[in-house]
């Protein structure tokens, strides 16, 4: 194909980890948005830069792994804090969060090596996405996206009560913890592309603005995947046309969507609002 | 106590509950429960607030853990293999507002055929639900979303997502709360009608008391115990309300027409 062959090939890479990544992270914005989870999607993500840290210190070229195993062991954390303290949750959040920053910055700093290391993980870097990063971006997101087509049913009844889920015959505890499972996984994966800071706007964004144009759930959904992939895309195209960054390029082309979807919902649908 | 007038057999035990402990909050609240009801009893609950009515329910459904004791449905004690035959209405149910499922979909999320609900809209679906809604004269809510309805609506809404699958046992905690007169009577229409033409069996928290006079063919007075089970005639007797409530209550008049129990209705 002549139109991608004078496109650098990192810049179709991040194209591809883009597209994947827009949709899945918006589907699961869908309810982490609905279930107020958004902060906690920026707790798992924060809690990455000490796994990343920790990656570098054990000596791993590429802390993938580490990065998602420590997101899990920050989530488990919250999950276990809430359960056994009576910590508010916003309260337990913020510690994890901070503190898993805390130490990876130490950490990062002990290294002398790994010092740049930082900025490119805080603020996403598409040049370190490689080839391999592209495979496992598109397996996963197909294994996920599946399962969580298969969930949606128990997921809008668990988010909308959870004790009639359970009556309706839903496993709702273990529900709640696959939805985590994936939710940190994919949040961890995404870091790549937008950096720990950004990547939780790629879970909030879409269905926010999906949500000012939506008369229901179903429509909230197709929307929101429609905006994840149109923000994907259209970030890495800006980000290759103006030679600007890519993370924030995606954020702002998905925050552009947000701002029309607004004026849209008050000027032109005149949509009371139920929120 | 026992249901000696009653000869049924063990297949037509719809609700067995024994010795049933629960604590909450350091607090016992159910302590000792014995419940037995039969298929096709339209039953209720009634007791003071904070006498363990709603925590009994919950236990009954598996959503509260007891400390001891035993809960069969259908003679079956593993209530998930149960659950499917069960609708339940809790007394509460806090929705967030800015979640944006609508009446339908809700609905439609009680259907086993409808898993695929997010693809497909069926014109079966469809009539179906409607004709669920128009029921308890709710039809023009379908496609409102469900965190934007008034309480009274969305307790028609919880009423028809319970009776949807037509269940065989139904455990309804004060359904019918905050719901308008109107509402009331059609709901307890549709309960009746529904409690003829299948064998369903009904738990009724309410408070009341006219209504479980007019409508529960048995009743438990609550307590944390069973203080008291029978005939409405007979636990809405003074002395059985008593018991129960802990104060006097004027014991509720059968003559005349049942509105307006005057002093009856215990809140
Ligand atoms: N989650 C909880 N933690 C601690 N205590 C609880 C909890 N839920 C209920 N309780 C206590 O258990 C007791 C029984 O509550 P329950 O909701 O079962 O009462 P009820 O009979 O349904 O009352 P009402 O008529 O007000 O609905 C109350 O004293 C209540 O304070
Ligand atoms: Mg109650």
């Amino acid at each position: 194909m002549n139109i991608f062959s004078d496109i650098e090939p990192f810049m179709l890479r991040a194209f591809a980890v883009a597209v994947v990544m827009g949709p899945l992270c918006a589907l699961l914005g869908v309810f982490v948005t609905a279930r107020r989870m958004a902060f906690f999607s920026d707790t798992i993500a924060h809690g990455a830069l000490a796994g990343i840290a920790l990656g570098f210190l054990l000596g791993f070229e590429d802390p993938t792994w580490p990065m998602v195993l420590f997101s899990l062991l920050v989530a488990a954390a919250i999950l276990w804090l809430k359960e056994h303290t009576d910590l508010l949750t916003d309260t337990i959040m913020a510690l994890l969060l901070s503190g898993s920053v805390a130490f990876g910055i130490i950490v990062l700093s002990m290294l002398k090596n790994k010092r740049g290391e930082l900025h490119r993980y805080l603020f996403g870097d598409i040049l370190s996405v490689g080839p391999d990063d592209v495979w496992l971006a598109v397996v996963l997101c197909a294994a996920i996206g599946a399962w969580l087509f298969t969930k949606l049913s128990p997921l809008a009844l668990l988010t909308a009560s959870e004790d009639l889920a359970h009556v309706c015959g839903v496993r709702t505890r273990w529900l709640n913890y696959a939805f985590v499972l994936v939710l940190t996984v994919v949040v961890s994966l995404s870091i790549r592309l937008l950096g720990i800071i950004l990547v939780t706007s790629l879970v909030v964004i879409p269905p926010a603005a999906a949500r000012n144009l939506a008369r229901n759930l179903r429509q909230q959904i197709i929307l929101s995947l429609v905006i994840g992939l149109f923000g994907g895309a259209a970030g890495t195209v800006a980000s290759y046309h103006w030679d600007i960054p890519c993370g924030p390029a995606i954020v702002m082309a998905c925050i552009a969507v947000f701002i029309g979807s607004l004026l849209v919902s008050k000027l032109w649908l005149n949509r009371p609002t139920t929120a | 106590m026992t249901h000696t007038t009653c000869s049924h057999s063990a297949a037509d035990i719809a609700v067995s509950v024994r010795d049933l402990r629960v604590t909450l909050g350091g607090q016992q609240v159910l302590r000792g429960v014995n419940i037995h009801l039969h298929r096709g009893q339209l039953v209720a609950l009634i007791g003071p607030n904070g006498s363990g009515k709603t925590t009994l329910l919950r236990a009954m459904v598996g959503l509260q853990k007891p400390d001891s004791g035993d809960v069969r449905l259908f003679g079956e004690s593993n209530l998930k293999k149960a659950l499917p035959r069960v609708g339940y209405v809790p007394q509460r149910l806090a929705l967030d507002r800015s979640f944006i499922l609508s009446v339908r979909e809700f609905l439609a999320l009680r259907l086993r055929e409808t898993q695929h609900w997010f693809w497909h809209r069926h014109r079966d679906t469809d009539d179906r639900l409607r004709a669920a809604m128009a029921e308890l004269g709710a039809e023009s809510l379908l496609d409102r979303p469900i965190a934007a309805l008034s309480g009274g609506q969305l307790q028609r809404v919880l009423i028809v997502f319970a009776l949807l699958k037509q269940p065989d046992l139904q455990l309804l905690d004060e359904p019918t709360a905050g719901v308008d007169s109107p509402g009331e009577e059609s709901f307890y229409d549709l309960i009746g009608e529904v409690h003829r033409r299948h064998k369903l069996t009904v738990v009724l928290v309410s408070h009341d008391l006219s209504m479980v006079y007019r409508h529960a063919s048995w009743v438990y007075a609550l307590n944390g115990v069973v203080c008291c089970e029978g005939t409405p005639e007979h636990v809405m007797s003074a002395d059985s309300l008593k018991e129960a409530y802990g104060l006097n209550v004027t014991p509720y008049q059968h003559h005349g027409h049942s509105h307006g129990p005057g002093g009856g209705t215990v809140q």
